[in-house]
């Protein structure tokens, strides 16, 4: 681990040129309300009379929504002194199989820090390299046979471990428990969405996970205009949409607040897949899954009540699901080297 | 109603309390010996089940010599008092404290909760450091088989069984018993056939845990085995699962904690039975 100042990117190397999108440093990329990510207005998929945006969250550079509460997790430690001069030589630990841990390893090794990733042995090796290639340490941990119900798993305990243990080298951010994830929401998400649609927007659509996104953007937004329905979408029981939770599955978040959202949509998992597919070839958007999920409940909404301005937190693209999608829409893998 | 055997388990403070004591041994058995490595009971040994609880060339529990020198030279001596926790709520915890009860150790005793529930609570100690205690003799007894159920003896209950002259218990998942699954997936230790052994009772292990991995009461467990169950102290039993880890916690809540008169611990469990030829299986899903 390398947490000597000099070895540390800044955030604040230049001034951006936000006009002509030049930048001192990739971590100036970050987004917030002067460098939103972008909103992409849906031209084909939508029901008649209503309007919906998607928020490109893949735009992040690290490639998901996760950059945001990644980032702000990163600088409450530094601020807290559990990270950088005040620690020398500690990093950070967290149990995570997706883009949390993308955006960790990322963002701890500009920062100068090491990252050690825990992921339970049933994530796909793909992702595992990921996490390798952008700097983390991975330990894989064997996932638990027929586990009791609520049981933390065995990736959680062992980051736990690490923390509780060695807490001279490791951190644990634990985004299911921290308040700046949500605040990076607040600080930033809600204020540009509010920017972006002049406060014109009247529905966000975001799924949840660790119930970051749709806590800290609600916060932001309520205040703004407490009209603004903050609609939550979740997969079916049962589902494999990666990153997500039904909401019997969570109890692990500490950051759920029920008063926060206006409404909770079912949706059958495995039209994450044929939605997303749908988006990708009718809109050009190449929407992962996750945002599948919530197009499919922005749409059912939009049928139902009519949605004067929706806003549609994509979470990240399909690039990393390619597997899954195969397996949801078998017509995506089957080749014929003489032709069909 | 108390617990038939309260002493065979100990506390966190029991443990914080004796963290120094050199008369008590703490020993870290895990599914993941991973866990053990990232941190631990500050001066616990950690065994490895792969290596160190399993005999090195055929499929067995390790031969008295080996445990004898693996226990002399890790400095636990057979007056020491053993306290085993492990993750996944002991399931390889009370695994090794079965075999050494096969070895005829004296005191043996469980952390209630394991490793999880000293996880879980923030003030307790934890360390990397791993410790080195002067080397002793380690004697065992010779090898007991009160507590070890072969695979004839699993095949006899299942034929008492029907008469009720025995009762077979099988602790795995629902989908295992019914033969939906062979193994939970990702499982390299696997059976050729799917199903149960004629005449067991499903009981899936986790049913004897609270959420924070201790154990129920006595009068929970009674409810849950002798009630709901049907399962009776004074009947001969075996307990089974698929490598026998889970059925020692079982076999360890039967005997220990309910006072079941004459339990054993199939070891040799599925993928033994499950990949005999010509023994009789039973499977609910085709």
């Amino acid at each position: 681990m390398h947490s000597s100042p000099e070895n540390r990117v800044r955030s604040d190397a230049g001034r951006p040129d936000l006009d002509a999108r030049v930048f001192e440093s990739v971590l100036d990329m970050l987004p917030s309300e002067a460098n939103p990510t972008p909103l992409v207005r849906l031209q084909r998929l939508v029901p008649p009379g209503s309007t919906l945006y998607a928020k490109l969250e893949w735009m992040n550079p690290f490639g998901s929504v996760k950059d945001r509460a990644a980032w702000e997790m990163l600088r409450d430690l530094e601020e807290r002194g559990q990270l950088g001069e005040a620690k020398p030589g500690r990093g950070v630990v967290e149990p995570t199989s997706g883009n949390t841990g993308l955006s960790l390893a990322a963002l701890a090794s500009m920062r100068g820090y090491g990252m050690r990733a825990v992921v339970p042995s049933k994530v796909p090796d793909e992702k595992k390299a990921l996490l390798r290639l952008a700097g983390a340490e991975v330990d894989v941990t064997t996932d638990a046979l027929c586990p009791l119900p609520g049981s933390e798993d065995g990736a959680i305990g062992l980051a736990r471990t690490y923390a509780r243990a060695q807490g001279d080298k490791y951190v644990m951010p634990n985004q299911y428990e921290n308040q700046a994830n949500a605040r990076a929401h607040e600080r930033t998400t809600g204020p540009e969405i509010w920017r972006q649609t002049a406060g014109r927007v009247t529905h966000v659509f975001t799924a949840l996970g660790t119930v970051g996104t749709a806590t800290g953007l609600a916060r932001y937004l309520r205040k703004q205009n407490p009209d603004v329905k903050i609609i939550a979408v979740q997969p079916s029981p049962g589902h494999d949409v990666p990153g997500l939770r039904n909401v019997s599955e969570l109890s692990v978040s500490k950051l759920f607040d029920p008063s926060l959202i206006s409404e909770i949509l079912e949706i059958p998992h495995e039209l994450a897949y044929t939605r997303a597919a749908e988006l990708f070839r009718r809109e050009g958007l190449r929407a992962g899954p996750s945002s599948g999920l919530i197009f499919e409940g922005a749409r059912r909404v939009a049928e139902r009540d009519g949605v004067g301005l929706g806003v549609m937190i994509f979470c990240d693209d399909v690039f990393k699901y390619v597997s899954s999608m195969r397996k949801h829409l078998p017509e995506l893998g089957k080749f014929n080297v003489e032709g069909e | 109603m108390a617990y038939a055997n309260p002493d065979v388990l100990v506390s966190a403070a029991w443990v914080l309390e004796h963290l120094k004591d050199p008369k008590v041994r703490i020993i870290e058995v895990d599914v993941d010996p991973k866990q053990y490595h990232a941190g631990h009971i500050p001066g616990a040994i950690g065994l490895d089940w792969t290596k160190d609880l399993q005999d090195p060339v055929q499929r067995d529990i390790p031969t008295k010599e080996h445990l004898e020198t693996l226990l002399g030279s890790r400095g636990v001596s057979h007056e020491h008092t053993i306290v085993l926790y492990g993750d996944a709520s002991n399931w390889f915890a009370a695994y090794g404290f079965w075999l050494l009860k096969l070895y005829g150790h004296k005191d043996v005793r469980l952390l209630d909760g394991g490793r999880s529930k000293w996880l879980a609570t923030e003030s307790l100690p934890m360390t990397n450091e791993v410790p080195s205690y002067p080397p002793t003799t380690y004697k065992a007894q010779a090898l007991d088989l009160t507590y070890r159920a072969r695979v004839v003896e699993a095949l006899e209950a299942s034929q008492k069984a029907k008469a009720a002259g025995a009762q077979l218990v099988d602790v795995r998942s629902p989908d295992e018993f019914s033969g939906k699954v062979i193994a939970p997936p990702g499982m390299t230790e696997t059976a050729q056939r799917a199903g149960h052994i004629p005449g067991a009772v499903s009981v899936p292990w986790g049913s004897a845990v609270n959420q924070d991995g201790t154990f129920k009461s006595a009068d929970e467990l009674r409810q849950i085995y002798v009630e709901g169950k049907g399962l009776k102290a004074e009947t001969p039993t075996v307990a089974y699962c698929r490598i026998g880890e889970r059925s020692s916690h079982t076999w360890f809540v039967l005997k220990y904690l309910l006072g079941f008169k004459n339990v054993k611990n199939y070891d040799g469990s599925w993928t033994e039975y499950g990949s005999m030829i010509g023994v009789p299986i039973e499977r609910d899903v085709r």
